[in-house]
């Protein structure tokens, strides 16, 4: 049982350290489509990593249906918002930063 | 120019064979039934409300979403590949995010199309939003233009490795990549 705590606590902290870094992006990068970049990629991995380590915890195999299947719906949002939300800055003129 | 949230047409939907459609149907409807199953945890009573929300759901997701063949060996390959690469992403680009230097040299790129339109096309493009340094911005007939992060990187060749799983998932498309 312990492995197992010890397990969760290292996972939840590593999907911590992912949304951290995600939120570390969205104030470093310089424009919308870096941003987009941070937020999806990290914020996708940060949440994958807290599910798999709430997966460990809990004694029902629906909960841990239920918690994938809010997975998969983020994964699923977050790529076709970010694409919406980059079209659409791409259409109203806004350039890409470069060095 | 066409859209992520393009709608397919109508008439498409009926012109592909019924045993195909009956096919599709019935694995929609066992996936539909899998989450309500999941959703209620289980309890007998709620079928009551539950078979016609999923006989609904088929019905109206066959309407919006014509039935296309995909490949169980590919989707079994895809998961790993996929679930690899987007961890790979995110450890990217929470090194670029944390670095004092901030190591990125964005850029916009055209890669053009091997992939049929409609289904394959829509699901890479949401794909490589999600994996290392690249974001889909605009789908065009031709090609898709992407936003990616660091255009020194080696973005190109991995494009053509997620391309191929994703022909691989979509069987028809696989000929049609092949012969190109």
């Amino acid at each position: 049982m312990l492995i197992i705590d010890i397990l969760t606590v290292i996972l939840l902290l590593a999907g911590a350290v992912f949304f951290l870094a995600g939120t570390v992006g969205l104030l470093r990068f310089p424009d919308i489509y870096t941003r987009l970049h941070a937020l999806t990629k990290a914020d996708n991995a940060g949440l994958g990593l807290v599910i798999a380590g709430l997966a460990l915890q809990v004694e029902s195999w629906f909960v841990v249906a239920k918690l994938l299947l809010i997975w998969l719906l983020v994964l699923l949002a977050s790529a076709s918002v970010a694409h919406l939300i980059a079209k659409t800055a791409r259409q109203k003129g806004i350039k890409p930063w470069t060095k | 120019m066409r859209t992520i949230d393009q709608r397919h047409d109508l008439s498409l939907t009926f012109c592909i064979p019924a045993i195909f459609m009956f096919w599709t149907a019935c694995i929609r409807a066992m996936l539909f039934a899998l989450i309500w199953l999941v959703l209620t945890g289980g309890v007998i009573n709620s079928w009551s409300i539950g078979v016609p929300v999923v006989l609904l759901s088929t019905l109206v997701s066959i309407i919006l979403l014509p039935p296309t063949p995909w490949s169980f060996i590919g989707l079994i390959r895809i998961i790993p590949f996929f679930l690899w690469h987007s961890l790979c992403a995110a450890i990217d680009v929470a090194k670029r995010a944390l670095h004092p230097q901030l190591p990125i040299s964005p850029d916009l790129y055209h890669y053009y199309w091997h992939l049929s339109s409609g289904v394959p096309q829509i699901f890479m493009a949401n794909m490589v939003s999600l994996l290392p340094g690249t974001l889909s911005v605009e789908l065009h007939d031709k090609y898709l233009c992407l936003h990616v992060l660091d255009q020194t990187g080696d973005f190109i060749s991995q494009l053509s490795i997620v391309e191929s799983y994703v022909a691989r998932l979509f069987t028809p498309t696989l000929i049609a990549y092949r012969s190109k």
